[in-house]
């Protein structure tokens, strides 16, 4: 992609709809996982796109993705005033976790590790972490951010990120055990 | 003697960067050296060539987690919608009029 500086001068308001439409799937998951709630989640992304676009002056072009996750947690604080604004909500609270979503899927090479068991094993390690090291791991692993985007998210730094990362990954695969994701159990 | 204390601190060296190895994340990239010194010690060491399979697998299977609520089909279009309105309606290359 050619880097997208003109148009913005030319025509700013079609400029940010052609940045920011392809991140709106992105930032409805992180919203719900940061509230929670599936009203809330929509709530707090369309504050935060009305934000954006007043705040278009300030965006320079590059990695939209970061800019509009900052700007999303931004608003999140604002709306929800949260005590601890680095952690998630728990996904409980949504209310409607889809246990039969893994089983229907299709079934390719990477899907294998994935079974039931493992499954609920996973949900249990990842609910006995701290929430500060849960966010992270939900973030990057689940929600595919790259470390910059988490911190923006979040609003901690990069090295932040990784070395919580490192630590929830770690008490993760410890809580797993060391069978649970080693090569034999593929065969 | 020599040669399994010099395997230890290549595998010590190779366990800090095994992270920024796999996720190979534009903040944190290694250099070519580092990545040739990582492949090359993973192909000989068992246990960090298990310890880099165990966070794959981690990363794939939190990837493709049954248990993580999905974003509503519904609420998705009624934000793309918003986005036009806040943008005025989507038009063609030339409709150049602003509010
Ligand atoms: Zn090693």
């Amino acid at each position: 992609m050619p880097p997208p500086t003109r148009p913005a001068l030319e025509d700013p308001a079609r400029a940010f709809r052609e940045h920011v439409e392809p991140q709106i799937e992105v930032m409805l998951r992180v919203a719900l996982s940061l509230t929670g709630r599936r009203a809330d989640a929509e709530d707090l992304v369309q504050e935060s796109l009305l934000r954006a676009y007043r705040a278009i002056d300030r965006f320079d072009g590059r990695h939209p993705r970061a800019w509009l996750l900052t700007i999303l947690r931004h608003t999140h604080v604002n709306m929800h005033r949260r005590r601890r604004p680095d952690t998630l909500a728990d996904w409980d609270r949504v209310g409607d976790a889809r246990p039969a979503f893994g089983a229907a899927r299709q079934q390719s090479a990477e899907d294998t590790v994935v079974d039931g068991t493992l499954d609920e094993q996973l949900a249990a390690a990842v609910a006995t972490l701290d929430p500060r090291f849960r966010a992270v791991l939900v973030l990057v692993d689940v929600d595919d951010l790259s470390y910059a985007e988490a911190a923006a998210t979040l609003g901690i730094p990069v090295g932040t990120v990784m070395s919580r990362l490192s630590r929830a990954r770690r008490r993760v695969r410890e809580a797993l055990g060391s069978d649970a994701l080693s090569p034999g159990r593929q065969s | 003697m020599r040669s399994s204390l010099r395997q230890m601190v290549t595998c010590m060296w190779s366990a800090r960067r095994l992270q920024r190895y796999l996720d190979a994340d534009p903040s944190a990239p290694l250099t070519p050296g580092e990545i040739a010194r990582i492949e090359e010690h993973l192909a000989v060491c068992a246990k960090c060539a298990d310890s880099a399979y165990e966070l794959h697998a981690l990363h794939h299977a939190l990837a493709g987690w049954s248990q993580r609520p999905e974003p509503d089909e519904a609420s998705l279009t009624r934000l793309r919608g918003y986005l036009d309105e806040l943008t005025g309606s989507p038009r063609g290359p030339h409709g150049q009029e602003t509010p």
